[in-house]
């Protein structure tokens, strides 16, 4: 039977202390101010969290012990909430991230091929993070289906992409540079505006 | 706010209340008879409480997993109770439904049944039907409800899911999370309940699964519950794996001696071994919780560390020596100390074992020199004020007050289950908590007031709040005395002035500060000034030193007090007097269940009074320090489900213990042994089978007068609810003149010594296989991170602790929420070589008001 | 009729506070607050008719009025945890009209007398949050938000939440819970988030569109707006159009107005050559609709007089190439991950089926596996604690029993490829991870 580690043995100690955890200022900073926003602390954790994954890249135990120490709730409590979420990453992950949606809207417009052209393109397979930090997993719908097919590449809504959109993709990345930018979902108009001008969509893409 | 928040547990029988429950608690809101249908049939019901309840008044069982009334509010997760309820189109969880009047309920139409079938065939799709090798096996919910309520086939072909099984959560528990049916129960203990927050659900939907932070052990004071709490074979007991299969075994219910929480147990026997130890239900007692400690102590008892045979000591060493050798050595001993032999038990003593010590010591040699309290000095005013029934707080009152003050008490480590207790009433009841005490208290998260005072500052404090209560005396002057803020003091006073049922839980610390009986005296003016004894409800609630003490103290194991709290003509010497009357007024020590050097304060002065006593007979389970060193002959002590006898909890109920199992080696009963040293010494203790003695105490002491372990039962009686409370004698006043507390001493620039005591301590702890690694942590030494910067200490350091009387090794700790400038160490008192100073220190740092410095260093 | 949620919804800068202002924006409130009681808002929100575009359909007035009266504190949550498949309306009017959404919130919370407001955004809508806080600061900056706002004794606080990622918590009450900081499970209901929600206190939750069209109510009138689309369904709808359609878009419709026209019409029907098959039309929560019923009136009772609802207004379009099995599984395998675990029939009852649906869709099935599907959507819908488990019951239930012939001939297709059933069901298990307690 593999055995726990032996480590905090004494049950006061649940909470992790700010005298034995290191919390970077601005993290601290944050949490508090984000604590005083709810008339119930606690409601603060999931924003907390994202901040301490952005600054630690994922959501390790360094992390959510600093989370937890200037929260005063244990850190099983936050690996609890935080393994509800989908966009919470308990393991590392690469520095980028790339969502793909492969929903029923994205589906229907050729989503698992871009899918798996990415994951060429990356290196690969669904979850997993390249050598370069490229993180890329499927998504479930991202509340983008007028640009279907589409991928949320670190935060920003991109589509609708082509396989050949996926290299693209991956390249910008690598380079550090803007992603495929005409394809910005905030770029563009309300349908009836975007297709005002006689465009339509055509077997394999706009025209 | 509807019902299902304000939801209290449920009782099973319509006009009796709760086992354990001898009056419903004065907060707890009554409720109305209703009447509903249920499967054609009219039942009368309590108003609110849930159908599933209800149902059980017309002996209708409506299967559930998840609904534990014990947990608190319902969760309707787990669909396996869903009924119908005419009026409403879809099938409602029968666990949180509340039943109104007129209600029609139906459990078992087609509808129903095809609902219930279609949960068993879920829950049973992912669980791996390995009943044959589950510990779990036939008393298994799981399997009573796949009988009961399923289908009785599966249509799933399909792989199920797998987990690495099974893991050790931790040393005491091993869970298989195949066999888990995501019930939410343990996880509800350990966040609603415990409130430990550490074992938890992770992840979400299919994969979601039970466990910890990063893989660290589940390590809670009350985590074996979750054991008993699972209705599978999830969570199982690692010392009772396959151990024992439920036909091969028989339970026995008795009550845990082991603190004064008194839980009450149920010993799982097979071949007279205790396999494990069950809580046994009493809402007025326990609320159906163990602490770890009661729950695997009986590995202890099974361990080579046991003392089971007499020893009789030749030269430097004991030897195991017949009963009649060891009764002739004596017998010898006493009839030459005559009344020159004192005596002193401690907290595992029966109230039978008391009283026949007690007789042995007056009737067998003439000695009134016996004591059952650590010293201090005794108030006949002062206790009769305190025992006075119309002060009484009972465990429900508690969990019922509208305001509740801890007073320098660490219930977690004092009396674990009140820890939950009060945790309950907080959460569920809304209860207002206040907190005195020097160390950070693990309560604290849930209070709504925190003072924290000066160690030893607790009579101060006292005085402080009834200054605020407008008793006289200047707030600002004693809140400085008693190191405590004055603004927070007064919000205390405002709060406990303002509620319907005040409750005050306080610690028999407060009776050997050194300060003789002048705490206590703070404590009644404070009582009268709350007005107390006129509000229902309200009440004091003593956490007593050790786990009998309020038994021992009301049968008369007393120096100055006859049985009842009754006068005494011919007082003898206290325990403090005795420690130093040994050598020359004393001759000769008993020592019953109690190792002085250890439990009481000085242990110096115990050490010198032990080696100066001549000689020492000593009851005991362990090889302890003073048993070692210096008992003459050892006569091994009775383990919890060996005793027959009875206990008295601190709110007053008279319990029963029974013995279960036959008792180890060659031990034999107290009351007999007492029985043939009385006999040896030319008296006749009268007492052939053990409850011979229970009816002494009945025939003897007056407010006792006439109790019988048939009357007891297995919940035990409240003997303020007796008649004979009427014997209790009136206290000449009630309040008292208070002499002001000593002036706030000054630290000089070290640091201010506290010492707490940690639950992990004690032979039951050291010697079970599943508690030795809590027991074994070093000891530490508690700073604030002010001080740790400045002393350039962090976490994990080794130092030293020096003060006034010598040295001591421990190990830091920061925390954040210890005060700066003060530094607290754990007394788990372990008399090691070269340990005797910081015993010393720490025993005397323990109860005393007295300043102590520490200087903490590297 | 015009647009009156997306009016001039590109309009350059109209998410800053500058523009929407010199637009006309804000003096509904200055205005209500000025001239009006809160009860009198309630009661053209409850003229109004205007039901809850999240996907329940429930009037938003009533909710409101649902509220009790007294001086606790009481909390609007808006939800705008937009997950549902096919839904992405409320994105885009957060992001281009990001003031419509707190001037409604304000206003409401005068209505229902709230005292502290929330949005919960779904933690995806990255760009979106922060285009709300922006908006938020600026609305706190201008007097639009906080105390005694326009030197009324009325006041309100607002803060953006972001969530992390689960499509449960646009469950109401599973949101309060998130918002909590908790997991995001839902809650037994009774007690309803009107009595005890946020906090245990009174709570109102509405999602963003219907938020967004209070202020046009409140400016309008509620009779006004009861005059847009039917008697039952009244205003508009922004309809999120997606999957196999020429024009995939939002477009604001009254409601009432034929499916058909905004499928074809607005969104320009299915590829040239293609037929559609079926459609969602209210997200992918919704029994599938077949072509014969592209002639509904789009509006909430009629759709669920079809036997399917109006939903969040997502309709998802699938044409003739593609196979209803996978839209089948997918739709399963969705809830299935999404699904929170809390309770036995949503939990087991996803989890089963995608499996067996993978088994229809790899070909190790039988047509009987078909019936045993169909029987276990039966004894999820209605059993669990929230919707989540009917939401997959009823697509996949739709599918599997309206498209049984297609389902029986993929089967026979795929079976084809496969050696004995026996042999591929049982996947081999990995017996080294088996530790035993010693």
């Amino acid at each position: 039977m593999s055995a726990a580690p032996q480590n905090e043995l004494r049950h006061e100690d649940s909470v992790p202390q700010l005298a034995d955890v290191s919390v970077p200022a601005e993290l601290k900073a944050w949490i508090e101010e984000r604590m005083a926003m709810y008339p119930e602390p606690k409601s603060a954790t999931i924003p907390c969290l994202m901040h301490a994954q952005k600054l630690h890249g994922w959501l390790s135990p360094d992390a959510v012990r600093q989370v937890a120490a200037v929260m005063r709730v244990t850190p099983a409590y936050l690996v609890s909430v935080a393994s509800f979420y989908d966009m919470f990453e308990l393991k590392p992950r690469g520095r980028h991230t790339i969502y793909m949606c492969t929903n029923i809207s994205c589906m229907l417009r050729g989503a698992d091929a871009v899918m798996a052209e990415l994951e060429a393109q990356v290196g690969v397979d669904n979850g997993g993070t390249s050598d370069d930090g490229i993180y890329l997993r499927n998504f479930e719908c991202l509340g983008a289906c007028d640009i279907a097919p589409m991928a949320s590449v670190d935060g920003t809504y991109i589509g609708p992409l082509t396989v050949a959109d996926a290299k693209a993709l991956v390249e910008d990345l690598r380079a550090e540079r803007d992603v495929l930018p005409e394809k910005h979902l905030t770029r563009r108009p309300a349908a009836a505006t975007y297709w005002a001008a006689g465009k339509r969509i055509e077997q394999g893409g706009e025209r | 706010m509807s019902s299902n928040l304000q939801y209290r547990s449920p009782y099973t029988v319509v006009d009796a209340l709760p086992p354990g429950y001898s009056r419903r608690p004065a907060g707890e809101p009554e409720r109305a008879t209703i009447t509903f249908t249920i499967d054609g049939q009219e039942i009368q019901a309590p108003e609110g409480i849930m159908v599933v309840d209800a149902a059980k008044y017309g002996g209708v069982e409506i299967p559930v997993f998840c609904y534990e009334p014990k947990l608190g509010a319902p969760v309707g997760a787990c669909r396996m109770c869903l009924v119908e309820i005419e009026g409403i189109p879809k099938l409602q969880t029968a666990c949180s439904t509340p039943v109104r009047d007129g209600m029609v309920v139906v459990t078992k139409s087609e509808r129903v049944v095809e609902a219930q079938n279609g949960v068993v065939e879920f829950i049973l799709l992912n669980h791996p039907l390995d009943c044959p090798v589950c510990d779990k096996g036939g008393e298994c919910p799981l399997q009573d409800i796949s009988y009961g309520w399923g289908g009785g086939e599966s249509r799933m072909v399909e792989p199920k899911r797998h987990f690495e099984k099974p893991v050790a959560l931790s040393d005491a528990i091993a869970i298989d999370r195949e066999r888990c049916i995501l019930c939410y129960r343990c996880v509800r203990f350990s966040q609603e309940v415990s409130e430990d927050y550490q074992l938890v659900l992770l992840d979400r939907g299919a994969g979601a699964h039970v466990g910890t932070f990063d893989g660290t052990q589940y390590i809670a004071p009350f985590s074996g519950n979750i054991v008993e709490l699972c209705p599978v074979g999830a969570l199982t007991s690692r010392a009772y794996r396959f151990r024992a299969r439920p036909w091969d075994v028989e339970q026995g219910g008795s009550v845990c001696t082991l603190c004064p929480a008194q839980c009450n147990v149920s010993y799982t026997v097979r071949d007279e071994q205790v396999m494990r130890t069950l809580s046994r239900e009493n809402a007025g007692v326990d609320d159906g919780w163990l602490c770890d400690k009661g729950r695997f102590a009986y590995e202890a008892w099974e361990s080579d560390a046991r003392i089971t045979t007499p020893l009789v000591r030749q030269g430097d060493k004991l030897m195991p020596a017949r009963w009649e050798v060891a009764l002739t050595a004596a017998a010898n001993i006493l009839k030459k100390s005559g009344p020159r032999t004192a005596a002193l038990a401690g907290g595992a003593t029966t109230n039978e074992e008391g009283w026949l010590l007690r007789r042995l010591m007056l009737d067998g040699l003439g000695s009134p020199h016996f004591d059952s309290r650590r010293g201090g000095e005794f108030d006949f005013d002062v206790a009769r004020t305190l025992a006075n029934p119309a002060l009484a707080a009972t465990m429900p009152d508690v969990e019922w007050a509208d305001a509740l003050l801890v007073l320098d008490c660490e219930p977690v480590d004092d009396m674990p289950v009140l820890d939950l207790r009060i945790r309950k009433g907080v959460r569920r009841n809304g209860v207002k908590l206040a907190i005195a005490s020097a160390r950070p208290s693990s309560l604290d998260a849930g209070a709504t007031r925190v003072a924290r005072i000066a160690p030893g500052g607790a009579e101060a404090f006292t005085q402080a709040l009834l200054a605020a209560l407008g008793d006289g005396g200047d707030v600002e002057t004693l809140c400085e005395n008693a190191g405590a803020d004055a603004a927070e003091v007064r919000a205390i006073a405002d709060l406990l002035a303002g509620a319907k049922r005040p409750v005050i839980v306080w610690s028999e610390r407060l009776a050997v500060t050194g300060r003789g009986a002048a705490p206590l005296r703070a404590i009644c003016n404070l009582a009268d000034r709350l007005g107390i004894a006129a509000k229902d409800g309200a009440g004091l609630l003593e956490v007593p030193l050790s786990a009998n003490a309020r038994g021992l103290r009301e049968i008369g194991l007393l120096p100055t007090a006859a049985p009842g709290l009754m006068h005494c003509d011919n007082p003898g010497l206290d325990a403090t007097g005795i420690a130093a009357a040994c050598g020359e007024e004393i001759s000769a020590l008993v020592l019953m269940n109690t190792d002085p050097l250890s439990d009481y304060d000085d242990p110096t002065a115990w050490s010198a009074a032990l080696a100066k006593a001549g000689a020492v007979i000593s009851f005991s389970t362990w090889m302890d320090a003073a048993t070692a060193r210096h008992a003459d002959v050892v006569f091994p002590a009775e383990v919890g489900p060996e005793k027959d006898g009875t206990v008295t909890h601190p709110d007053g109920r008279i319990q029963r213990l029974r013995q279960t199992v036959e008792r180890a080696g060659e031990v034999n009963a107290g009351w007999w042994v007492l029985n043939e040293l009385g006999r040896r010494v030319g008296v006749d203790l009268g007492v052939k089978v053990a409850n011979q003695a229970t009816a002494q105490i009945a025939n003897h002491v007056g407010i006792y007068a006439g109790v019988t372990t048939a009357e007891l039962g297995g919940d035990g009686v409240r003997w303020q609810e007796r008649d004979a409370a009427a014997n209790l004698p009136r206290p000449a006043r009630t309040t008292f003149d208070l002499t002001p507390p000593p002036a706030a001493p000054s630290s000089d620039g070290y640091l201010r010594l506290g010492v707490f005591r940690s639950l992990w301590s004690g032979g039951e702890v050291v010697n079970a296989a599943t508690l030795a690694t809590l027991a074994a942590a070093p000891r530490r030494v508690e700073l604030s991170p002010v001080d740790g910067e400045r002393l350039g200490l962090t976490s994990g350091d080794a130092v030293t602790v020096k003060t006034g009387d010598g040295e001591m090794s421990a190990v830091v700790a920061l925390r954040d929420a210890v005060p700066a400038g003060f530094a607290f160490v754990s007394a788990d008192l372990r008399l090691d070589e070269g340990d005797e100073a910081a015993v010393a220190t720490l025993g005397r740092a323990l109860a005393s008001t007295e300043e102590r410095s520490a200087e903490v260093t590297k | 009729m015009d647009d009156l949620l997306f009016h001039d919804i590109d309009e350059p800068g109209l998410n800053t506070i500058e523009v929407y202002e010199r637009r006309g924006g804000y003096e509904t409130l200055k205005k209500a607050l000025r001239e009006l009681d809160g009860d009198r808002v309630l009661a053209e929100l409850q003229a109004s008719g205007v039901r809850g575009r999240g996907g329940a359909g429930f009037a938003m007035g009533t909710k409101a009025g649902f509220l009790p009266k007294g001086t606790m504190d009481k909390y609007l949550c808006c939800n705008a945890d937009e997950s549902e498949p096919g839904t992405f309306k409320d994105r885009e009017l957060m992001q281009k009209n990001p003031h419509q959404l707190i001037e409604g919130i304000v206003l409401a919370s005068f209505a229902a007398g709230i005292n502290k407001a929330f949005i919960y955004i779904r933690g995806e809508y990255d760009a979106q949050a922060s285009i709300l806080e922006a908006a938020v600061r600026e609305a706190y900056e201008h007097g639009h938000l906080g105390e005694n706002i326009h030197g009324s004794s009325f006041g309100v606080s607002l803060v953006v939440h972001r969530g992390a990622g689960a499509y449960i918590c646009g469950e109401e009450t599973a949101l309060l819970d998130s918002l909590e900081g908790k997991r995001g499970n839902p809650r037994l209901k009774p007690p309803f988030p009107a009595n005890a929600g946020l906090f245990q206190g009174p709570t109102l939750i509405n999602n963003v569109e219907t938020l967004s069209n209070v202020s046009h109510i409140i400016k309008h009138g509620g009779e006004w707006y009861a005059r847009i689309g039917t008697e039952k369904s009244t205003g508009t709808k922004l309809v999120s159009v997606s999957g196999c359609v020429q024009r995939p878009g939002n477009y604001e419709i009254e409601l009432g107005v034929p499916a058909r026209e905004i499928i074809f019409g607005l969104a320009g029907g299915p590829l040239p050559g293609r037929e559609i098959k079926a459609w969602f039309p209210g997200g992918s929560s919704s029994p599938v609709l077949t072509p014969a019923e592209l002639d509904l009136a789009y509006d909430f009772d009629t759709i669920a007089g079809a036997g399917s609802m109006l939903g969040s207004g997502a309709i998802i379009v699938i044409d003739d190439s593609v196979s209803i099995v996978d839209v089948c599984l997918r739709t399963a395998m969705f809830y299935k991950h999404e699904s929170c675990g809390k309770c036995t029939p949503c939990r087991e009852g996803t989890n089963w089926t995608t499996k067996m649906l993978q088994r229809v869709s790899d070909g190790l099935a039988t047509p009987m596996d078909l019936d045993i599907i169909a029987s276990v959507q039966k004894q999820i819908m209605g059993n669990c604690l929230c919707v989540l488990g009917d939401a997959m019951a009823m697509p996949v239930s739709s599918m599997v029993n309206k498209f049984r012939g297609e389902f029986e001939a993929h089967i026979e297709q795929a079976r084809a490829k496969h050696t004995p059933l026996s042999e591929a069901v049982r996947a081999p298990l990995d017996l080294t991870k088996q530790g035993a307690i010693a």
